[in-house]
């Protein structure tokens, strides 16, 4: 399980890696945070997710907007994904804590998931996606 | 210069039709020499590919600010007829309607000496900024509606700015077409904690002096003279349009089978102008767009009460020049070989720049067209300008909007520490103040291009005139 960051000039562009497309799902969710908020420790908030989509990409849109949605909304941290996929249909449990001024602020916000370029790609060993946050 | 771009004048350059496939009008291009050292060919291949777009009238445009966005590149300009073209989020970005204000203060840079921490801390009392930021103002769902409906206006008629402050406004602070039940549950929910919050990025609130005029004529219409101090705000739509922007590009992104649209990329999604979906998306823009003038007029209040409380000065002698749209698709009337056409042009990191009595700028400013806002990046000059004849002629009345980044936030951040930065900025008499010094790296002066290259590149075009030059004195940022 892992993610980095790639150079991109105007936004952020991560490279998301895991051995399931489960994997891909959960660190792309803690890429996300990782970029919003920096360190989030699980203090009992759970929220479910159940989505469906037409194909992997989109549904992996939908999930980290969802997710966006979420932490706007009702000023969340998210700092464990447990993802589940059947197909191209998404269930999910996240958990974090409340967001705290103190140790959140001073992160970067970002305001959507890009299309561009979006492709999870099967390797030997591995699944990758390049997601582009807009920031 | 990238190969098979091809120059066309001093500072234009055309993108033929065959750089990609199926490109129906060829790109065109404003830089300098200088500033094509750092063009990235990611961006002239999105140019490209917005050129493949059904409707797309004369060009593709980008302006001298271009750089690798997704979808449109940012600094992209596209107009698409009427009838027969289609409409874009991704002509637009997730930020809609963000933009830009200048207003005036009586104030000398003298008046600001021994005061300007004190002025900086009560503007970061008042103005929330940077992620998790929350309103002190609670708008309810109701008022939520009239705000996406009527704007500024919306913020006016409670006492939060004055009528003068709707006319010298783009779209006079609400734009017509907005269509609330476009507007998603979740977009709403986003948007009534947020009214009044700078976000994050390289949004901010700034300090300026106006340190050089550089065409007196224009300064003296819009009315700011040498040595005044004056304050920018830069922000946007907050979550309210970043729902907008997910919501409506997922749904036409669905729709593409439908209207038997082929893309180079899905970021490009789009539907017929008059097609139901285009029609919701622009409906629900409009109302993101209406939300972001009504967030710069509540922060321009709350600013106006900080310089009062610190200085003693009327609230009525801050006085706002202009505000500009740098992210939006609007319908407008352009003369196309010689007949009056409507189009919808998409400005995505590009800011209008109507030139002399162009319909819809404000009658005080006719003569010398529109004022054009290009905010700097942290630490350098922003620039007042106005807007031109050629620019109509040209770029659908359009111009840049910043510098446009040259260094990524990943690199910055290894290359600069936020803290030193703000020391040195400190030292150069640049107060600035955010939650944390590491957003400061991400946005250092050095990660843009130089914006006097961009904006002496639309002068030397003719995109638009200079008028002054502002130096900032102090930053809030989120």
């Amino acid at each position: 399980m892992s993610f980095e960051e790639l150079d991109h000039t105007a936004d952020v562009l991560m490279r998301v890696r895991g051995a399931t497309i489960n994997e891909v799902f959960a660190d792309a969710g803690r890429a996300m945070f990782h970029v919003m908020y920096g360190p989030c420790e699980d203090r009992g908030i759970a929220r479910q997710i159940t989505l469906e989509a037409e194909d992997l990409e989109s549904l992996l849109i939908d999930y980290l907007s969802e997710l966006l949605f979420i932490t706007d909304a009702e000023n969340l941290v998210f700092c464990t994904f447990d993802v589940d996929l059947q197909g191209t249909r998404l269930s999910a449990v996240v958990r974090g804590e409340p967001f705290d001024p103190a140790r959140h602020a001073g992160g970067t916000l970002i305001k959507g998931i890009s299309y561009f370029g979006l492709e999870i790609v099967k390797e030997e060993d591995a699944y990758v996606v390049d997601i582009i946050f807009d920031i | 210069m990238l190969e098979g771009i091809n120059k066309i004048g001093d500072l234009e350059w055309e993108v033929p039709v065959g750089y990609v496939p199926d490109m129906r009008v060829p790109g065109r291009f404003f830089l300098s020499r200088a500033l094509a050292e750092t063009l990235e060919e990611g961006a002239v291949r999105q140019l490209a590919n917005v050129a493949t777009l059904p409707g797309i009238v004369k060009h593709s445009l980008a302006m001298p600010d271009i750089h690798w966005g997704y979808g449109f590149p940012i600094g992209g300009v596209a107009a698409f007829d009427r009838t027969e073209g289609v409409i874009s989020p991704g002509g637009v970005g997730f930020d809609i309607n963000c933009g830009v204000r200048l207003i005036t203060t009586p104030l000398t840079e003298a008046d600001l000496a021994g005061k300007k921490r004190e002025l900086i801390e009560a503007l970061f009392s008042v103005v929330p900024t940077g992620v998790g930021a929350r309103s002190a103002m609670r708008v309810s769902n109701k008022e939520l509606t009239e705000i996406m409906v009527n704007g500024a206006r919306w913020a006016v008629e409670r006492g939060l700015g004055t009528p003068e402050d709707l006319i010298r406004c783009e779209e006079e602070g609400a734009m017509p077409g907005a269509e609330p039940d476009a507007v998603s549950a979740k977009a709403r929910q986003r948007g009534m904690p947020q009214i009044g919050t700078l976000g994050a990025g390289n949004h901010f609130l700034e300090i300026q002096v106006a340190r050089e005029i550089i065409d007196p004529e224009a300064a003296s219409v819009f009315g700011i003279a040498e040595g005044q101090i004056c304050f920018m705000v830069h922000c946007g739509s907050r979550g309210l349009g970043h729902q907008v922007a997910t919501d409506h590009l997922r749904t036409l992104e669905s729709a593409l089978g439908k209207y038997q649209i082929r893309l180079p990329d899905r970021q490009l999604a789009c539907a017929p102008i008059d097609s139901p979906e285009g029609r919701a998306y622009y409906g629900g823009m409009a109302c993101a767009a209406n939300y972001a003038w009504t967030n710069r007029q509540v922060i321009m209040h709350e600013a106006r009460k900080a310089f009062t409380q610190v200085f003693g000065i009327d609230y009525d002698e801050m006085r706002l020049i202009y505000d500009v749209a740098h992210n939006v698709a609007k319908f407008e009337r352009h003369d196309v070989d010689g007949a009056s056409m409507e189009v919808c042009v998409h400005r995505k990191g590009a800011t209008r720049a109507f030139g002399p009595r162009a319909p819809g700028i404000p009658r005080e400013y006719a003569a010398v067209g529109q004022p054009v806002l290009i905010p700097g990046s942290m630490g350098t000059s922003s620039y007042l300008l106005h807007g031109t004849a050629t620019a109509m002629q040209k770029t659908w009345g359009s111009t840049c909007h910043g510098a446009g980044r040259v260094l990524s936030r990943s690199k910055a951040k290894k290359a600069i520490r936020g803290r030193e930065l703000r020391e040195h900025l400190a030292q150069e008499g640049i107060l600035v103040r955010a939650h944390r010094d590491s957003v400061l790296a991400e946005e250092a002066p050095e990660v843009y291009k130089p914006s006097h290259e961009v904006v002496r590149v639309v002068h030397e075009a003719g995109l638009s005139g200079i008028v002054a030059r502002l130096e900032p004195l102090g930053v809030i940022k989120g």
